[in-house]
């Protein structure tokens, strides 16, 4: 039995319906049930549905053996596991946005930045030796730079919009972000014909539909 | 920070028990190193990196002070300075908390844990390997996990000979031993395509750094390493796994040409112990014949760890009994005539038993 932490939100439609097609797959009732785990329709997984920044620390402790998060949860809280495979779904960019695009270059006075992505951003602008003040958000970080909390943000962008409507424009594209397929270093040992089965049904799928 | 108390400390201490006579049934000396030591000595034994997760703090002169964050360091200082005129070889062993910083997120964040390990000093080649891994496979098989073990073997310097082969930077270097340490196949790929690789060889490379398995994991690699470095570290790797299976060993043990996690810290043989149950690896080891030198005496050196706490939980688990007093019977004596309560109590003890005075 190999137990799949899936995030809930954006990813969890993409990745349930490449697992589908790849031959993993929950029934009907199933899917439309509100149970947080999930047997599939073979019996030899189990997913279960955490918020996406809980992937990493339920596979790493082994509690899940793989999970498919994107590679913006990975960086932001670096965990030690195995990165077999870049599914490709649920792609989009983690940015620097601004409502005034010269912003960065204006002033070298102390920037404010507000994110969910306090790692990434610290480490973004630490490595260009740009001073800024980090300031932690969960949630509607657009809203910042309007109400005057920071000078800049830095988020997830997927089509643009939302930074659009609320006056913003990306100033700096820091990474891709992509889903991935992550592995526990146990596991991958411990359930080694299993977890290869998976990842090679997985890559035939994304593989194939590549060049379909 | 955790707490072991009655029957959880008494198992914690059995598990102990075991591994260290599984040592003095090899041979192995019990050594105790100093707790508290020169920061600069683990900064030799282990590499800035890795001993940058040390706590430290000043001694009264200034100078730099660490709580031990592995013993191997001290171990080596010893065997080069201390024990430079004992025959060899030296075999020593050791069960002792280390101490570690980590961020608060991972799985293997513990500030103290507790290494059973044990040194080989003096012999390289085959033989001193495989006795370090059987040590390994005795103590576990005596925790009655002889079903639920895997221990992976590889050479470092099968990747090594391929990072000289392929005329590798320093940073480059890095970025492919990070891609094959993840098991990024695809990125793998596309980092080999800007060296002088054919579709080919990129394709079976980045497969075999994914693959863990028996003997034929060396045949493919044959197929597609073919540098000398890496070839001489096949054959050898090749000539442990051919010990391995002499001895009876080979179901529990696999190759995986994909650990590369110690690669500047490790001379040949890298090994890693899982058991089924525990979310993380459960132990490490390897040879570092290096290692000695730093502290003015090169010889060769093995030898491994594996930690107390996850053993003692995966114990816990299973349905194994490790013996402990818990059987014997208790007297109880109650508490009178002070010097006939007392001397019952010496004269059942004497016998062995167990006596427990009860207050009224």
């Amino acid at each position: 039995m190999i137990t799949i932490a899936i995030a809930k939100g954006r990813m969890q439609e993409d990745a349930l319906a490449l697992l589908s097609r790849s031959g993993v797959r929950l029934s009907e009732d199933a899917l439309l049930s509100r149970r947080l785990a999930l047997g599939d329709e073979s019996g030899n997984y189990q997913f279960i549905f955490v918020k996406p920044a809980d992937v990493p620390v339920y596979v790493e402790h082994g509690i899940a053996d793989c999970g498919v998060v994107g590679r913006d949860v990975l960086l932001e809280s670096e965990p030690d596991l195995l990165l077999p495979l870049d599914l490709g779904i649920a792609r989009c960019q983690i940015v620097v946005a601004a409502a005034e695009p010269d912003v960065m270059t204006k002033d070298f006075g102390m920037l404010r930045v507000a994110t969910k992505y306090t790692h990434v951003a610290s480490n973004h602008f630490g490595a260009r030796g740009i001073p800024v003040e980090i300031i932690s958000l969960s949630g509607s970080v657009e809203l910042a730079p309007a109400l005057g909390l920071a000078d800049l943000i830095v988020d997830l962008v997927e089509t643009g919009r939302t930074l659009r409507d609320n006056g913003l424009t990306v100033v700096e594209v820091i990474t891709e972000s992509t889903g991935r397929l992550v592995v526990n270093r146990a596991s991958y040992q411990l359930k080694a014909p299993a977890i290869t089965a998976l990842i090679n049904a997985l890559n035939a799928t994304i593989n194939g539909a590549a060049h379909a | 920070m955790r707490y072991y108390i009655g029957s959880e400390a008494r198992l914690r201490r059995a598990v102990e028990d075991a591994a260290m006579s599984v040592f003095d049934g090899w041979c192995y000396e019990e050594v105790i190193t100093p707790t508290v030591d020169y920061y600069a000595l683990f900064e030799h034994g282990m590499g800035q990196m890795e001993a940058q997760r040390a706590f430290r703090f000043s001694d009264n002169d200034g100078r730099l002070l660490s709580l031990r964050p592995d013993v191997t360091s001290s171990v080596a200082r010893a065997a080069a300075t201390l024990l430079s005129e004992r025959p060899r070889p030296l075999r020593l062993c050791y069960a002792a908390s280390v101490f570690k910083q980590q961020q608060q997120s991972h799985a293997e964040w513990r500030r103290e844990s507790t290494q059973l390990g044990c040194e080989l000093l003096g012999p390289g080649g085959t033989i001193a390997d495989l006795e370090m891994l059987a040590i390994a496979a005795e103590i576990l098989s005596r925790l009655g996990l002889q079903e639920s073990y895997c221990i992976t073997i590889n050479n470092v310097e099968i990747f090594n000979g391929i990072a000289a082969h392929l005329d590798l930077d320093e940073s480059s270097r890095e970025q492919m031993r990070q891609l094959i340490d993840t098991r990024d196949a695809a990125e793998l790929r596309r980092f080999l395509m800007a060296y002088k690789t054919s579709t080919a060889e990129r394709d079976l490379f980045a497969r075999l750094t994914q693959l863990t398995g028996k003997r034929e994991i060396l045949n493919e690699a044959r197929r597609v390493i073919t540098n000398s470095r890496s070839v001489a570290a096949l054959n050898a790797l090749e000539e442990l796994w051919t010990a391995i299976e002499s001895v009876g060993l080979q179901d529990s043990f696999e190759i995986d040409l994909g650990d590369v996690s110690g690669l500047d810290y490790y001379t040949g043989l890298s090994a890693k112990v899982f058991v089924r149950g525990a979310g993380a690896r459960v132990g490490r080891g390897g040879r570092y014949d290096r290692l000695t030198a730093n502290f003015g005496q090169a010889e060769p050196a093995v030898g491994f760890v594996l930690d107390l706490e996850a053993l003692t939980e995966l114990v816990g688990r299973s349905e194994v009994s490790l013996g402990g007093n818990n059987g014997r019977e208790v007297h109880v004596i109650p508490a009178r005539d002070v010097s006939v309560t007392f001397a019952t109590a010496q004269e059942k003890r004497a016998k062995g038993e167990r006596v427990r005075i009860e207050f009224s």
